[in-house]
């Protein structure tokens, strides 16, 4: 017990007090106001495909995909707003790549990357909207470049989801 | 050729440190709806593999390679559009652009300004200013762009893109 408690304390130091999103998701996953969900490569079920050598190296590159999205209602306001605010102080870590952003203040998209230009280690995708919340969709990879995402697109597209890993997603939208 | 390297990457070099951070302070503005792009994202999508028999994606892929930063606000709102058009003249001030052009149609006003880079065809930054008090959803544009690169490759960009002024740069490119 004690070798634990020590063993959590040394965690704890050698952890930057920086926030990073990862952070963020682990300390919000299980918050009330929000709704997260984990989907792994296997969503995608290609078994029934033969795959190309590129799209087999795209899902090789794939990891897992992380979503958070914080759901908004009639008394939860200054809630999103501090959540929101909290979100975009992390993007600004110089660490966090914008790519493009579009919409106005309140509603609208942005994309984020971290690592390289052929090695990403994630892509980080903002959506908000002041009426109904926001989403964080990290999709973590392991040196991905562009055109295993532009493989992966296209294989979503053809290959069946499975629908399973997606049903916590469509309850929390009723 | 050593000669054309040089000035290129040098070329490459001051686009990075022309400031186009004046215009920054309209992204948080509540009334203004704006798209930016970074350097980081022209360089990945120069990166996908564009089919080799598709002429129109491989020129679109070359041009995006030469972009380094598209930001684009708009607003809906008359007291913005009178910032923007002061912060668009101050910047104008202390960064010397040229005119390209200046359109008035029906109260419509397009203003294009550039600013050359080795010679007066290689364009290093564009910014554009579109006033339409008769809009209701666009008061004002402003546009900016950033790169090197040829005018007439960028009106087909904008046309793609669906960015405003596509026409206008098609014009000023035909001169």
């Amino acid at each position: 017990m004690k070798y634990l408690i020590f063993l959590f304390t040394f965690v704890l130091l050698s952890c930057s007090n920086e926030p990073t999103l990862q952070k963020y998701f682990v300390e919000n996953s299980e918050s009330a106001d929000f709704f997260s969900l984990d989907i792994a490569p296997s969503i995608l079920k290609t078994d029934s495909l033969t795959l190309t050598n590129e799209e087999k190296a795209a899902l090789d590159a794939f990891k897992k995909m992380n979503i958070l999205a914080f759901k908004k209602d009639a008394i939860n306001d200054d809630k999103y707003q501090s959540e929101i605010t909290k979100v975009n102080t992390i993007l600004k870590n110089e660490k966090y790549e914008s790519l493009i952003k579009f919409g106005t203040n309140a509603n609208g998209a942005a994309i984020y990357v971290t690592g390289e230009t052929d090695k990403i280690d994630e892509f980080i995708i903002l959506a908000k909207q002041t009426e109904s919340g926001f989403a964080i969709i990290r999709v973590l990879g392991d040196t991905m470049d562009v055109n295993h995402v532009m493989t992966l697109f296209q294989l979503i597209q053809k290959s069946n989801i499975d629908m399973e890993q997606l049903k916590p997603l469509q309850q929390f939208m009723k | 050729m050593k000669n054309i390297v040089l000035s290129a990457v040098f070329l490459f070099m001051s686009a990075i440190v022309t400031a186009q951070g004046a215009f920054d302070k309209f992204e948080n503005n509540e009334s203004v709806a704006s798209v930016i792009v970074s350097k980081k994202m022209f360089e990945m999508m120069s990166k996908v593999k564009a089919d080799a028999k598709d002429k129109e994606a491989q020129q679109f892929m070359n041009v995006i390679k030469k972009l380094d930063n598209l930001k684009v606000f708009m607003t809906s709102n008359a007291k913005t559009a009178n910032d923007m058009k002061a912060t668009v003249s101050s910047y104008l001030k202390s960064n010397p652009l040229e005119e390209l052009m200046r359109m008035n149609d029906s109260g419509r006003q397009v203003k294009i300004y550039v600013k050359s880079g080795a010679n007066e065809n290689i364009i290093k930054e564009l910014l554009m200013y579109i006033e339409d008090p008769t809009s209701k959803d666009k008061q004002a544009i402003v546009m900016s762009l950033t790169g090197t690169f040829y005018l007439d490759e960028i009106s087909s960009i904008t046309e793609k893109l669906n960015l405003p002024g596509g026409n206008e740069l098609k014009k000023a490119a035909k001169k």
